[in-house]
């Protein structure tokens, strides 16, 4: 059993760590990249290292063993205090795990929220989010505890899942999760609607299977606990 | 010039990855590249079969690999275009037995004397499609116009997208014109605009291809009838010129071909 273990993700891999000591990750790292680097090179990391706590020095030495390797460490995914501060102090972003995963998740799913570590789960703050400038493909999650903007396409079997609204400048074709924290009032809205399915917090539609395809953009919220797809009419 | 390196990719099994390889291959020598197709396939090797090179097997790429052989000698010179080459995956092994480091230093060893190494990459997203893809610089999607190929393509053109590697664009198997026209399936305009990626060429549901299959003899050897012309331009296309993307002609009604009407053949 290795370490660690290794995931692409839409922003690029993302590697998890368990307990072992620093110098069988090490060794573990090298190995797993020898076997992947052709396949890895170029990518961002995110380094998962949940609740351990990691030096400042090594987060080092496993950066530059990624550095040999042709890939680059972005961020640092931790809830402990002194790991958040270490990677910080590297110049790392640093996120904290993603608090509510859904049922939905795939071993895919990526976790990177960009939050300070020690802030999340705080009740969403409006004005954060993310701008997503390309297609998600089959397979991707886009994940964020604010909202999404995504400019481009979301493909079948596709899923974005954010905390705040959800909005497509494009044709949403996968799933997409609005308010997935609990918040009712999140909207999810697309230039072409025709989802596999839609959430907003705690809610699931499914298309209307006998209506016709949608003729411009459209904008989903809860009214009377249930999901309602409406024609985007200016201001909401 | 230096040696270009494709993978022909699909996700989904079945959608004519191996056919298109064969046809490509063929198209490419006959426009004078020095061309050797590689089955990356081990375990289920076609691509001998369809190219009716299959008796003609000594060595395969484990061997190479393990070091029974040169490369040369397991290299098969095609019966029909003398500089297309075939290296043909081992029938009795698993895929465990390439690594992705083995077919780079495989490649490696073309480096000069091949202009184009086409890599048949094996269905999945698994072990054998990472080895198939590791060397390669460059790759073409393969799908057929049905919702669960398309969506298999699109996953593995977001696996290959975080990558460094060029799309070269999209090639659309088994295409009903008939089906098309009624709306019934997309286009292969509107698969490409759905993974946002170039449209290569569409190529018709044709009995010539499975025929050509079973007989080892790729369509592409036929220049002026038939399917063939059709990859003769998806090869163009991948050498860099711009040719459009004619729409493909529904089949003539049988009596037109009677009174030699259909097409010139």
């Amino acid at each position: 059993m290795s370490s660690m273990a290794i995931k692409g993700t839409r922003e690029g891999i993302t590697i998890s760590v368990g307990k072992a000591g620093i110098d069988e990750l090490l060794t573990d790292l090298g190995i797993e990249l020898d076997a992947k680097a052709a396949f890895l090179r170029g990518s961002k990391v995110t380094l998962e290292a949940s609740a351990r706590t990691l030096q400042a020095s090594e987060i080092e030495r496993m950066s530059q063993v990624l550095v040999e390797h042709g890939l680059r460490l972005e961020a640092v995914v931790t809830e402990d205090e002194a790991t958040g501060e270490a990677a910080q102090e590297l110049g790392l972003r640093v996120a904290a795990p993603v608090a509510a995963r859904q049922p939905s998740d795939g071993p895919n799913a990526a976790s990177v929220a960009v939050a300070k570590a020690g802030s999340q789960r705080s009740p969403l703050e409006g004005s954060r989010g993310i701008l997503v400038k390309h297609v998600v493909r089959s397979g991707r999650v886009v994940r964020h505890q604010g909202h999404v903007v995504v400019m481009g396409d979301v493909n079948p079997g596709g899923e974005i899942v954010a905390g705040g609204d959800i909005v497509v400048w494009g044709s949403l074709r996968g799933t997409a999760h609005a308010g997935a924290f609990g918040d009712g009032s999140a909207v999810i809205a697309a230039l072409d609607m025709q989802p596999l399915q839609l959430r907003i917090a705690q809610m699931v539609a499914r298309p209307d299977e006998s209506a016709g395809a949608s003729k411009g953009p459209e904008v989903a919220r809860v009214v009377d606990e249930s999901i309602v797809v409406e024609p985007w009419a200016g201001r909401s | 010039m230096a040696t270009r390196i494709i993978t022909i990719t699909s996700g989904k099994g079945g959608v004519g990855k191996t056919t298109t390889t064969a046809n490509l291959g063929v198209a490419l020598a006959s426009l004078g590249q020095r061309v050797v197709v590689v089955d990356t396939d081990v375990g289920l090797r076609n691509l001998d079969i369809l190219l009716g090179l299959q008796n003609r097997i000594i060595y395969d790429v484990v061997d190479v690999i393990e070091g029974r052989c040169r490369l040369r000698q397991a290299l098969i010179r095609d019966r029909v275009q003398p500089e297309l080459y075939l290296l043909p995956a081992s029938q009795t092994r698993e895929k465990s037995a390439v690594r992705p480091a083995d077919l780079g230093s495989v490649c490696d060893q073309l480096e000069g004397s091949a202009d184009v190494v086409l890599l048949d990459s094996p269905a999945g997203i698994e072990h054998g499609f990472r080895t198939a893809i590791a060397p390669a610089r460059e790759f073409v999607v393969v799908t057929t116009p049905d919702q669960p190929a398309i969506q298999d393509a699109d996953r593995v053109l977001g696996i290959l997208e975080e990558s460094d590697r060029r799309c070269l664009g999209l090639v659309v198997n088994r295409v009903h014109p008939d089906l098309m026209r009624r709306q019934e399936i997309p286009s292969p305009e509107e698969i490409a605009a759905t993974l946002s990626i170039p449209l290569l060429g569409a190529i018709p549901d044709d009995d010539q291809i499975m025929l050509a299959n079973t007989r080892g003899e790729p369509v592409a050897h036929a220049l002026d009838s038939g399917p063939g012309p059709l990859f003769i331009d998806v090869a163009r296309r991948l050498l860099g010129e711009e040719i459009p993307v004619a729409p493909l002609r529904e089949a003539r009604p049988r009596w037109l071909q009677r009174l030699g009407l259909g097409r010139w053949s």
